[in-house]
């Protein structure tokens, strides 16, 4: 064969590569969005708890005020680093930046392959398989079958207790994680200037603005941040929480 | 609203309805999707692996290497998803906590939802009705994130120009500001509630810091993956000690 038909029939492989990745990347993600909706909607539908439609739409747009942002902000931040495949791989696995991005470098590191390259692509891709098969293993084993006995045989006063305060106990230690990992003090101060005016004095001046306080929390400290954003320094971009 | 809700929906045995079966079969369907995916990814990546530059021993080293890298990390999340058990029941953990979100994103959602309806996660307040509202909250709020996904990889790409061109300062403030707003908004409406409340988010950010100041002065940069796993061990065990000598009010 000559070069110019190696280049061409790499280059046709490569497509192919592309296309079963994007159309089974697609696939799979797309039925794990389903079955992680079907779990609570059929609750919704099979128990008789008296649940209306406007209590989930209550919920889902405090929820939704909370974290759109970060919806599509997250996709546009990762997708250099992950490329197309990943993306499907990392969105779909979760703790990304905790987990995946790591592995990913480590795995490129040993084979001495350079991000942005498809020798780089192809070994991130396969180390973001490693980890995958070790996280699913180690979930189904760890917590679905020792985790849920392990539940079973706790006292259950302590069992009562961790579910009462297991949220402070998360929150506490996720907000200094993120101001720590985030360094933007002066976004921090704002936010939490912020968050103390709406929910100590707008909300108990309006209750009816309770349920959408943490979304006009953000909204107010988003747009704050941004006219009062320092203009000196160079902003890096921002690691996130999946 | 409450009043709306049936016998069945103001039981407090949250546990009696997560883990049904049919839950643990959605979220075995979901590893297995991920299963399939990597499956399918790893055959694919072999077939096109010369025409990357890439061979079957280099791939080999790469899946070994982020499979031993994910050990870590793995086990502190299955220690965080371990205190939520009995928050949400096993399945929803396996899917939201597990996969899909992080325990950060996800109890945030729930504690927003469980909100709307007046109550408090996990007290006499949660009841089944509001396990359930809380779980679809955080299953579309997941669903987000994927839809997204979705939606814009084809576009970024197809070219990503213009995406690509959002003004670099913009995608560094308003990401950090969405989310240290929505995670200290959430973190301060706790201080309004009781006082074991306020001892477990102060003992478990303390914690965290303290682990945070040991990784960066010490060689111990594991702490960094397993300090929030060990800042709500922490703040739990504050606040159990806390509760029963007293300091909740009576419920």
């Amino acid at each position: 064969m000559s070069s110019t038909d190696t280049a061409r029939s790499a280059s046709a492989s490569l497509r192919e590569f592309d296309r079963t990745t994007s159309r089974w990347g697609q696939a799979t993600m797309g039925a794990a969005l389903l079955l992680s909706v079907a779990a609570p909607l059929y609750l919704v539908l099979t128990q008789d708890l008296g649940i209306t439609s406007g209590m989930i739409w209550t919920a889902y747009l405090a929820v939704a005020a909370a974290f759109f942002v970060l919806w599509f902000v997250e996709p546009i931040t990762y997708f250099p680093v992950l490329g197309p495949a990943g993306m499907y791989q990392a969105f779909m696995i979760g703790n990304i930046a905790n987990k995946l991005l790591p592995s990913a470098l480590v795995a490129q590191a040993a084979i001495g392959a350079k991000p942005g390259t498809k020798r780089g692509e192809f070994s991130a891709l396969m180390a973001i398989c490693g980890a995958a098969m070790v996280h699913v293993l180690s979930m189904l084993f760890f917590v679905g079958v020792l985790g849920t006995w392990l539940v079973s045989i706790v006292p259950t006063d302590i069992v009562d207790v961790a579910r009462l305060y297991i949220f402070p106990a998360i929150i506490g230690g996720v907000l200094v994680q993120l101001v720590a990992t985030l360094k933007q003090p002066r976004v921090t101060v704002i936010a939490v200037v912020v968050a103390v005016l709406v929910l100590f004095v707008l909300v108990p001046a309006v209750p009816a603005l309770a349920k959408p306080a943490t979304g006009i929390v953000v909204l107010i400290t988003a747009v704050l941040a941004w006219f009062l954003r320092s203009r000196k320094t160079h902003a890096t971009p921002t690691p996130l929480v999946n | 609203m409450q009043t709306e809700l049936t016998s069945q929906g103001s039981s407090t045995d949250i546990l009696a309805i997560a883990n049904l079966p049919v839950l643990w079969v959605l979220a075995i369907g979901v590893f297995a999707a991920i299963i399939v995916q990597s499956l399918v990814y790893m055959k694919a990546a072999k077939k096109a692996g010369p025409a990357a530059d890439i061979s079957d021993a280099e791939l080999k080293v790469s899946f070994r290497a982020g499979a031993i890298a994910a050990i870590g990390p793995s086990l502190a999340v299955v220690l965080v998803s371990i205190a939520l058990l009995t928050l949400f029941g096993t399945p929803a953990v396996l899917v939201r906590i597990g996969l899909v979100g992080s325990a950060a994103t996800e109890s945030a959602s729930a504690s927003l939802a469980a909100g709307t309806m007046g109550a408090v996660l996990g007290d006499a307040s949660y009841t089944q009705a509001v396990f359930v509202v809380a779980f679809m909250a955080m299953s579309l709020s997941g669903a987000g994130w994927m839809l997204a996904t979705l939606i814009l990889t084809p576009i970024l790409r197809r070219g990503d120009s213009k995406l690509r061109k959002v003004n670099p300062a913009l995608m560094a403030i308003v990401p950090a500001a969405a989310l240290i707003g929505a995670f200290a908004s959430l973190g301060i409406a706790e201080l309004g509630k009781t006082p074991v409340h306020v001892l477990a988010v102060i003992v478990s950010a303390v914690t965290m810091g303290t682990c945070i100041l040991l990784a960066n002065r010490t060689s111990a940069t594991w702490l960094r993956e397993w300090g929030l796993g060990i800042s709500i061990m922490v703040g739990l065990t504050a606040a159990y000690f806390a509760h029963i000598s007293g300091m909740a009010p009576a419920a």
